[in-house]
C-alpha cells in the first residue's frame, strides 16, 4: 500500500457516506456497518471531496482550529486519513 | 432499553427465480398474496430509523421480484437508513439499476454460486450464471458500493482460488466468502454440502494468503462453518441484541431461522409498534439475557462473548432450543455434531450396541 502523499486527493469510496449531520452520533456508514467519528473527525472527512490535496485539507484545518496547534493537527489528520484509506472508506483519485 | 437495533433485515418477498440448495429461507415460504404493502414497509423503515437502526438490508427471496423495489429504497433513505440490496441480479437491467441508484441505493451485494457455469447453475437450480456475469459488469460501471458474495461448500471449494481471482477482477470493493450455515434448505442438503475438515483448513490458508496479497485492493470477509469450531458463533451478536428480521408478511423475528423454534409467537409489525416488538414482546426477550442458560453456559467465561451460541441450531440439532449450541465442544450434546463430522470425514460411525434386557 502506498503511503499518503501531500498531493494525494481523497474522496469517500463507493458505498461509504457520512450520516446526516445533527444525528445523535457522527458516523461513517460503510458496507460492513458504521465507523464512529470522534472529535473533529467528521469535519476532516467532510473535506475529502475529491478536489483537495491532503496538504490543502491540513492547511484548511490549521486555519480553522488554530495555527498554534499546526503540528498536532497535521499528525492527527494524516493518521486518520491513512486509517480510513486503509480501511477502504476513502479512495485516492 | 439496553439493546438498540442496528440493522434491519427486510425479507421483502420469498419469491425468487433461483432455487439454491442452501437457501436460508424457511422451508415453508410466504405467498405473494400475503406480502405486505409498500406503505407497510415505509412505516416499518420510519419506525426503525427512529429507534436508531443504521442499516437496511433488502433481501428475499429476490427483492427484484417486487415491482416497488425502487420505492422501498427511497423509503429506506427517507428513514435515514443505509440501504443495501442483497440480490441475485436476476430481473435487473440498466434502467432498473439507474433508478435504484437514483433512489439512493448505497450498496449492492451480488451472490454467485460458483465460478464455473455448469455447477453454478446446478446449485442455483436454474440457468442464472451467465446473466450474473453480465450484471456484475453493469454494476461495476456505476459509482455504488459493490460486494460479491461467494457461497462455498463441499462441492465447490476446489475452485476457491479461481473465485477470489474473479472477485479481484470484478470491480467489487469487497468479497464475502461464506461457508454454508446449516439452516433452512442447507440443513436439508447438509450431507452433500458440509465440507471435510481438510477442505475447511485449506480454505482458511487460501483466504489468509489472498487477504495478504490483496490488502488495500479487495477486502475479504470470511465466514467459517461452525460445525468445525471449538466454540459456537455469537449468533446475531446475541438474540435481540442488534438485529431484527421482518418476513414478507410483516412478522418480526430476531433472525432468519427463529421461526423453527416451537412455542414462540412472533408479533407482526402491522399489528404492533416496532418499538414494542423489540423492547417488550416475549419472543424478543426469550433468550435476550442469561436467565435461560443451562450449564455449562451459565457459569462459562465465554457466555458474554458467544451467548451460548445459536438457539435455532440448538433446536434443529437437539430438539431443545434452550440447550447449549451443540457445536460447542463443551456442550452435553456435542456428540450430535461429532457424529455428523465423522460421517462427513469418512470415518466409520460409532456402533450402537444392543443392550441386553435384565
Amino acid at each position: 500500500m502506498n503511503s499518503l502523499q501531500p498531493e494525494t486527493i481523497l474522496r469517500l469510496a463507493p458505498g461509504c457516506r457520512l450520516n446526516e449531520s445533527g444525528s445523535a452520533e457522527d458516523l461513517l456508514l460503510i458496507p460492513e456497518g458504521a465507523l464512529r467519528l470522534k472529535g473533529p473527525a467528521r469535519t476532516i472527512v467532510e473535506l475529502c471531496t475529491g478536489d483537495r490535496a491532503v496538504r490543502e485539507i491540513v492547511e484548511e484545518l490549521q486555519r480553522r482550529f488554530g495555527v498554534e496547534n499546526a503540528e498536532r493537527i497535521e499528525a492527527e489528520t494524516l493518521a486518520l486519513l491513512a486509517r480510513l484509506r486503509d480501511r477502504g472508506a476513502l479512495e485516492s483519485i | 432499553m439496553k439493546y438498540q437495533p442496528r440493522a434491519l433485515i427486510a425479507e421483502v418477498t420469498h419469491r425468487c427465480p433461483l432455487h439454491c440448495v442452501y437457501c436460508s429461507n424457511p422451508l415453508e415460504m410466504q405467498r405473494r398474496s400475503s406480502e405486505i404493502s409498500t406503505a407497510d414497509w415505509s412505516s416499518i423503515f420510519q419506525q426503525s430509523g427512529e429507534m436508531g437502526t443504521l442499516q437496511l438490508h433488502l433481501t428475499g427471496g429476490e427483492p427484484l421480484a417486487r415491482n416497488d423495489l425502487t420505492e422501498l429504497v427511497r423509503a429506506g433513505r427517507a428513514a435515514r437508513l443505509y440501504v443495501n440490496l442483497i440480490t441475485s441480479a436476476v430481473g435487473l437491467d440498466e434502467a432498473c439499476l439507474d433508478a435504484l441508484v437514483e433512489a439512493g441505493l448505497d450498496h449492492i451485494q451480488l451472490s454467485f454460486q460458483d465460478i464455473e457455469e455448469a455447477p453454478a447453475n446446478e446449485f442455483a437450480g436454474t440457468r442464472s450464471h451467465a446473466l450474473k456475469l453480465r450484471m456484475a459488469d453493469m454494476i461495476r460501471k456505476r459509482r455504488i458500493g459493490f460486494t460479491l458474495n461467494m457461497v462455498v461448500h463441499r462441492q465447490n471449494l476446489t475452485r476457491l482460488e479461481q473465485m477470489i481471482a474473479f472477485a479481484e477482477a470484478s470491480g467489487a470493493q469487497r468479497v464475502e466468502i461464506a461457508h454454508v450455515q446449516y439452516y433452512g434448505w442447507a440443513l436439508r442438503n447438509q450431507a452433500a454440502l458440509l465440507p471435510t475438515r481438510e477442505q475447511v483448513d485449506r480454505s482458511i490458508d487460501i483466504v489468509e494468503a489472498a487477504r495478504e496479497r490483496l490488502k488495500g485492493r479487495l477486502r475479504i470477509d470470511f465466514v467459517l462453518p461452525d460445525y468445525y469450531a471449538k466454540y459456537p458463533k455469537p449468533c446475531m451478536n446475541g438474540w435481540g441484541h442488534q438485529q431484527m428480521l421482518i418476513d414478507p408478511t410483516g412478522r418480526v423475528l430476531p433472525c432468519h431461522a427463529a421461526g423453527v423454534i416451537p412455542g414462540l409467537e412472533f408479533a407482526n409489525a402491522r399489528e404492533h409498534p416496532l418499538r414494542w416488538i423489540w423492547e417488550e414482546s416475549p419472543a424478543f426477550n426469550r433468550f435476550r439475557d442469561e436467565s435461560w442458560m443451562p450449564e455449562p453456559c451459565r457459569t462459562c467465561d465465554r457466555r458474554e462473548r458467544d451467548f451460548g451460541g445459536c438457539r435455532c441450531q440448538a433446536f434443529l440439532l437437539t430438539g431443545d432450543a434452550t440447550a447449549t449450541d451443540p457445536v460447542c465442544s463443551l456442550a452435553p450434546k456435542h456428540d450430535v455434531v461429532e457424529q455428523i463430522l465423522r460421517r462427513t470425514n469418512g470415518a466409520k460411525p460409532d456402533w450402537v450396541y444392543r443392550i441386553d434386557p435384565v
